[in-house]
């Protein structure tokens, strides 16, 4: 074992001495010093596994991972918040899924629509409202082409048959009635609400659209949310490249676009952790193939963009390396105007389930160094994939605390770090730099070459801003 | 003001002898309420003298929200003033039945439905504690003694038993105790003895022996209590006698539930079970 | 170089032709069809469908009751917010509340998952409390429920004391709680429940000698500039307050370069004492309803409701207080009131005859009403998702008692969706509401005062106080500036476009 991870290890016991004793034997599995070559068998984190109670989690739900990632920006689908009225009004327009068209007609992205359950509700159960709702909504919304009824805690704890419920509405109202049943207390984490939602597509809208023809370059943009409009600067480069993109899931999506997406040759898949799920199904079911990428930094979009060429004819090969060269000088030129003033930077990471890997690299574009990285709900996995991006004896942390956030941040004095809305602040009292790395800051987009130099304008602003300078720190 | 749960076995005859007990007590002249926690809202019919009142679950669906609910809505009075409230629910099968109890009995005390000269509240709970909600009358600051009504039928005692136990769990972080076992007879061998001995085992006593007679029913029939129908007759002294007793009562223990061969063991010494019985 | 993000890299000519290759794939409804549609939900047809709507809300301007419980707990001196239930619920909270404050906030959540609504609780909260206590050093833990715990019946007071004398935390540590189902009221419910439960469990029975003092409970405010505000009035009327959930430092800390969880609130002591004061008086009526009852009848302590939104809702609010400690109003107070007076004035020919929509809190509602009608303002519509008949009643009253309000209807229990078809039916000049209103400007065209919560599209808006004769002049300010940036927009490019107004 070698001497850089000797000492973080020492560091991370240090962490980890104030917890009580059984969380602490818990938590010991979920830190680990990074080795990249994967050699050093206590370096391997665990994962997926329970919160301890009251150690102040960052994690969220499964409804979280339904509503808020999967099927909240399918943006023709009417998405009912099925429960109380509360995790529907905090999910409400918070993760800034892009899309066009016309809201409360065509459209519902921005709308918070909930069954609003009261104490009748739960003691009589919420069926009967249900139905009703979907009658009503269809009423008023003529234009939406499904329904998705996310569950919230209460229904799953009394018993609700919401399968039943939209099986006879669909039959009535002739559109996709889907039923999730991400109640938030099954599973641990956002995670396995990704898996439930991506198993209800399957159920319910796979394989039904409508495609006049199709192309050899047929190609489904999977995992990618369109946040701050993601999807739409990597759909630009995929369609330069001479690929058709026939359904983009699920960011500014429709559920067409979710039906059609077997009509595919290949299957691009960014987020890997949230839409596996699916990708594996479309392999084993429809015979199609599926490949990660990353759309982060040039040097990793110029590797994916060869990789995702060499699944294709020669034609989509002379296309990848005239893109590659139509972008390289301009790729060059944010390098060059913003590396001199991030250079050598450290940067802590703690995201969901693909960024704490992903933007590694184009961290790196920059001259800045991942010191440290972890998950909110990554898998075994995501820690295989994230081992070898980063240096010998990083800090790897995987469902980490407030508690250890704050310490680990006292101890590797990062130069910025990147993590979430409740994170945020708390860094901003520290006087450390901070980017939001789920929502980019109500900023975006930053994948591909367009989100590139709003990314490298981004890490700037956070690292370089003087109101750092104006706290008066207390010695 | 004493608060009082009543549990017992489905069908045990918990709801008539509560309300029998009650009006007995009413009519000696003490200030009564009772509360129904069962969805089949039954435990007030025969104080009010009809099929069933407006339940406190009922009159929010109807109107949308607990909050916009008026106590005088579901609080009626019946017999010697008796106030009476129901907390209702749903059919069996759908919902969530013990959301209700707990409802019901939050709406009641947030409204001021014990008022002060309330002499005695008490809880006529479903057969089985089956969740948290029908443990909800017998949490801190709500009833403090609990009986249990049984019979010689072998599943009414394993029923008083089991009971025990979830009282056990609330007794040993909480001030709720056993006042004792009422044996509602259903005329099975040695009933009397069987139920004290059962008494003595769980650390408790048999607090009265209600013999089982047909003007019980007559009364039922006419949505009365026997201290209403035929106050004369000699059934209605028993429950009389039953009331008295809990009035008078002293002795609230922390139960000691017996084991199943324990119990097994006991029906066979009263010859109610046979060996082979058991071994079958 | 020239850096584009969102807000211009997609009107380029290059992702205008992408949107439209898009539509290939996407199925979407002709144009015309969209058109005639977006219409015909415009029209008095689609607002009576509306408005038939039972079992559905859309966009409703509600939260649930533990986002006000842990709000409330946050404002206790070293107290720590805690959660029984499933864990996403506190993920939701903190972001809520963060999003709005642009502020840190804790919270503990014993997350729950599938074993526990099986077997109940208790667990979750042993190791919960065990790991918050050892972790986190809170000098009190404010325990309340999401609905998961309230469904399966977890009994709170039973394991609160099991976890006391199993010996997880300090038998003498602070552990108040409260039931705050989310599926009955709504956040400002949850605040009320949550400070009652506070209160209970400090007071526990001792009370002491008189100490002269007032107590304040600002009920569910989310504006930091109200809580400095209530303090400087306190001491220019010389009264010696107590404000109850002093929540103005866990939301607007000094920056120091020191992250303290704890950092301020009311001392526990101060808040002991509460129960030896003079009088408590709430700023909010529908988020303390329980508190005071309590107050009154088990504190026997006089309590008073003032809020003091608009002119002479404070006037009255200063009244009362001097009649309640025998203190003149100062003259400096006098003098803030007849400086927003004079605004006032000046301002009127901009608010008069206004037609007003309003969306928001009961109490928010109830204070900007008055203050409206002050202006000779005209409330058209006052949408109050979480108001239920009491407040239903007391604006309608509140309406009747100027001729200002004669054009006023009240709709509590009706959401923003509702509110939409008003405003294209009935249209009016200005809306009152909260962030979310926006998309009601956006489909209506109707300019926005952004009051109430959340705020989390504009900043610091709510570290200037509403509350008192300044906090009016701000309003006013919001208000009629709303109201001159719209003529101008209106009046652009035309000889109207004056300098001068």
């Amino acid at each position: 074992m070698s001497s850089t991870i000797k000492e973080t290890q020492k560091m991370i016991e240090e962490v980890l001495e104030k917890y009580p004793e059984k969380s602490k034997k818990d938590r010991a599995k979920h830190l680990a010093a990074n080795d990249p070559t994967g050699q050093c068998s206590t370096c391997q984190v665990k994962s997926n596994i329970k919160s301890r109670p009251g150690v102040m989690t960052v994690r969220g739900c499964a409804y979280a991972g339904a509503k808020g990632v999967v099927w909240g920006p399918v943006k023709d689908q009417i998405t009912i918040s099925h429960g109380p009225v509360g995790c529907g009004q905090y999910s409400w327009w918070s993760r800034r899924n892009y899309y066009n068209g016309q809201t409360g007609i065509d459209t519902f992205g921005t709308m918070h629509i909930t069954t609003d359950f009261q104490e009748k509700n739960i003691v009589y159960g919420g069926d009967k409202g249900l139905e009703a709702a979907i009658k009503e909504l269809h009423g008023l919304f003529p234009l939406g082409r499904g329904i998705g009824i996310l569950s919230e805690c209460p229904v799953g704890l009394i018993g609700d048959d919401i399968e039943a419920v939209s099986k006879r509405a669909a039959k009535e109202i002739n559109i996709p009635i889907v039923p999730v049943r991400c109640e938030g207390f099954r599973g641990v984490s956002q995670s396995l609400g990704h898996h439930i939602a991506n198993d209800t597509i399957k159920d319910y809208v796979l394989g039904k659209g409508m495609l006049e023809k199709t192309t050899p370059y047929d190609v489904n943009l999977i995992g990618d949310y369109n946040i701050g409009g993601d999807a739409w600067a990597s759909r630009k480069i995929l369609e330069e490249m001479g690929l058709r993109v026939i359904a983009q899931y699920t960011g500014d999506a429709t559920i067409n676009e979710i039906g059609i997406a077997t009509k595919a040759k290949l299957n691009l898949i960014h987020c890997y952790r949230s839409m596996n799920y699916i990708c594996r199904h479309m392999e084993e079911a429809y015979g199609i193939p599926w490949m990660e990428f990353n759309f982060f930094g040039p040097t990793k979009t110029f590797d994916s963009i060869r990789n995702i060429a060499a699944k294709f004819d020669e034609k989509i090969q002379r296309n990848a390396e005239a893109v590659i060269a139509k972008y390289t000088p301009l790729m060059s030129k944010v390098v060059e105007q913003f590396r001199p003033k991030l250079e050598g930077k450290k940067v802590m990471l703690y995201v969901g389930g693909l960024r704490p890997r992903h933007t590694i690299g184009a961290y790196e574009d920059l001259g800045m160094e991942v010191v440290a990285s972890g998950y909110e709900f990554g898998h075994g996995d995501d820690y295989k994939r994230t081992y070898p991006e980063m240096k010998e004896g990083a800090v790897i942390m995987d469902d980490a605390t407030l508690y250890e956030l704050e310490e680990f941040t006292r101890r590797l004095k990062p130069d910025m770090v990147g993590s979430g809305i409740k994170e945020k602040y708390s860094y901003h009292k520290l006087g450390v730099p901070f980017r939001q790395m789920h929502s980019w800051d109500y900023s975006g987009p930053y994948h591909g070459f367009d989100g590139f130099p709003v990314f490298a304008r981004d890490m700037d602003m956070t690292v370089n801003s003087p109101t750092w300078d104006l706290i008066r720190r207390k010695k | 003001m004493r608060q009082i749960a009543i549990y017992g076995k489905g069908g045990i005859g918990k709801s008539t002898t509560t309300q029998n007990l009650v009006a007995a007590l009413a009519e000696a002249g003490h200030k009564c309420m009772i509360i129904g926690c069962d969805p089949k809202a039954d435990s007030t019919r025969l104080i009010l003298n009809r099929k069933a009142q407006n339940t406190v679950m009922d009159m929010a669906r109807e109107k949308g929200t607990v909050e916009d609910l008026e106590l005088d809505e579901v609080l009626l009075h019946g017999f010697k003033n008796i106030k009476c409230a129901e907390s209702g629910g749903p059919e069996p099968g759908v919902g969530c039945a013990g959301r209700g109890v707990i409802t019901a009995i939050n709406f009641l005390e947030e409204n001021g439905a014990y008022g002060d000269d309330t002499d005695f509240v008490f809880y006529d709970v479903l057969g089985d504690v089956v969740c948290g909600g029908f443990a909800m009358p017998i949490r801190e600051g709500k009833a403090k003694e609990i009986y249990i009504v049984t019979s010689g039928e072998m599943m009414a005692m394993y029923a008083a038993n089991n009971i025990s136990r979830g009282i056990l769990k609330y007794a040993q972080s909480g001030g709720v105790r056993l006042g004792g076992l009422i044996c509602n007879s259903r005329n099975t061998d040695k009933e009397n003895e069987l139920i004290s001995e059962l008494a003595t085992k769980l650390g408790t006593q048999m607090i009265h022996f209600v013999p089982r007679d047909n003007e019980v029913q007559r009364a039922e029939l006419r949505r009365k209590t026997v201290i209403e129908y035929a106050p004369e007759h000699k059934q209605a002294d028993e429950y009389r006698a039953l009331a008295k007793k809990i009035a008078d009562n002293k002795n609230f223990v922390v139960p000691t539930p017996i084991t199943m061969d324990e119990l097994e063991k006991l029906l066979m010494d009263y010859g109610i079970m046979e060996k082979e019985e058991v071994v079958a | 170089m020239k850096i584009r993000d969102h807000s211009d890299l997609f009107k380029q000519q290059d992702y205008q032709e992408q949107f439209e290759r898009k539509k290939e794939f996407e199925n979407c409804w002709p144009a015309e069809k969209v058109k005639e549609v977006s219409d015909w939900t415009k029209t008095e047809a689609y607002k009576e469908l509306n408005f038939k709507r039972e079992n559905v809300k859309i966009n409703p301007a509600k939260a649930c009751q533990p986002l006000g419980a842990v709000f409330c707990a946050s404002g206790f001196a070293g107290s720590m917010p805690f959660v029984q239930g499933a864990q996403g619920c506190v993920a939701y909270f903190r972001s809520h509340l963060s999003r709005h404050f642009k502020e840190p906030f804790a919270a503990i959540s014993t997350s729950m998952t599938e074993d526990a609504a099986v077997f109940g609780g208790l667990n979750n909260m042993l190791e919960g409390l065990e790991n918050a206590y050892t972790l986190y050093n809170p000098k009190m833990i404010s325990v309340c429920t999401t609905c998961m715990a309230e469904v399966i019946g977890d009994d709170l007071n039973a394991y609160i004391k099991t976890s006391k004398e199993k010996g997880v935390v300090p038998q003498d540590l602070l552990i108040p709680f409260a039931n705050t189902p989310s599926f009955v009221g709504s956040h400002i419910v949850g605040y009320d429940n949550m400070m009652k439960g506070i209160l209970k469990a400090l007071w526990a029975g001792k009370k002491g000698e008189a100490n002269g003092k007032i107590n304040i409970i600002p009920g569910f405010d989310t504006y930091t500039g109200n809580y400095h505000e209530i303090k400087r009035l306190m001491s220019l009327m010389g009264i010696d307050a107590t404000v109850l959930a002093d929540v103005s430092d866990t939301f607007d800390s000094p920056n120091t370069g020191e992250y303290k969880l704890y950092p301020g609130g009311t001392a526990i002591p101060d808040a002991m004492d509460g129960v030896n004061a003079l009088a408590t008086v709430a700023l909010q009526k529908y988020s303390t309803v329980k508190t005071m009852d309590y107050i009154q009848k088990e504190w026997g302590q006089k309590t008073l409701t003032l809020s003091p939104i608009g002119i002479r809702n404070t006037d009255n609010f200063f009244e009362e207080l001097s009649k309640l400690t025998n203190k003149p109003v100062p003259a400096a107070i006098e003098a803030e009131r007849g400086r927003v007076v004079d605004a006032m004035v000046d301002s009127h020919p901009y608010v008069h005859g206004k037609r007003f929509a309003l969306v928001g809190d009961p109490d928010i509602l109830l204070g900007m009403m008055s203050l409206i009608m002050e202006m000779g303002g005209e409330p058209v519509h006052v949408v109050c998702t979480n108001g239920d008949k009491h407040f239903e009643a007391e604006a309608k009253e509140l309406l009747a008692s100027s001729p200002f309000g004669a054009h006023g209807t009240v709709y509590a229990g009706k959401d923003m969706w509702h509110l939409r078809s008003l405003l294209f039916t009935e249209p009016v000049d200005v809306l009152i509401g909260n962030s979310y209103a926006k998309f009601l400007t956006q489909d209506t065209g109707t300019p926005l005062v952004r009051i109430g919560f959340p705020l989390f599209d504009r900043h610091h808006l709510h570290r200037q106080p509403i509350i008192g004769y300044q906090g009016a002049l701000n309003l006013v300010t919001m208000v009629v500036n709303t109201v001159l940036d719209e003529l101008d927009r209106k009046t652009e490019g035309s000889a109207s476009f004056d300098v001068i107004r």
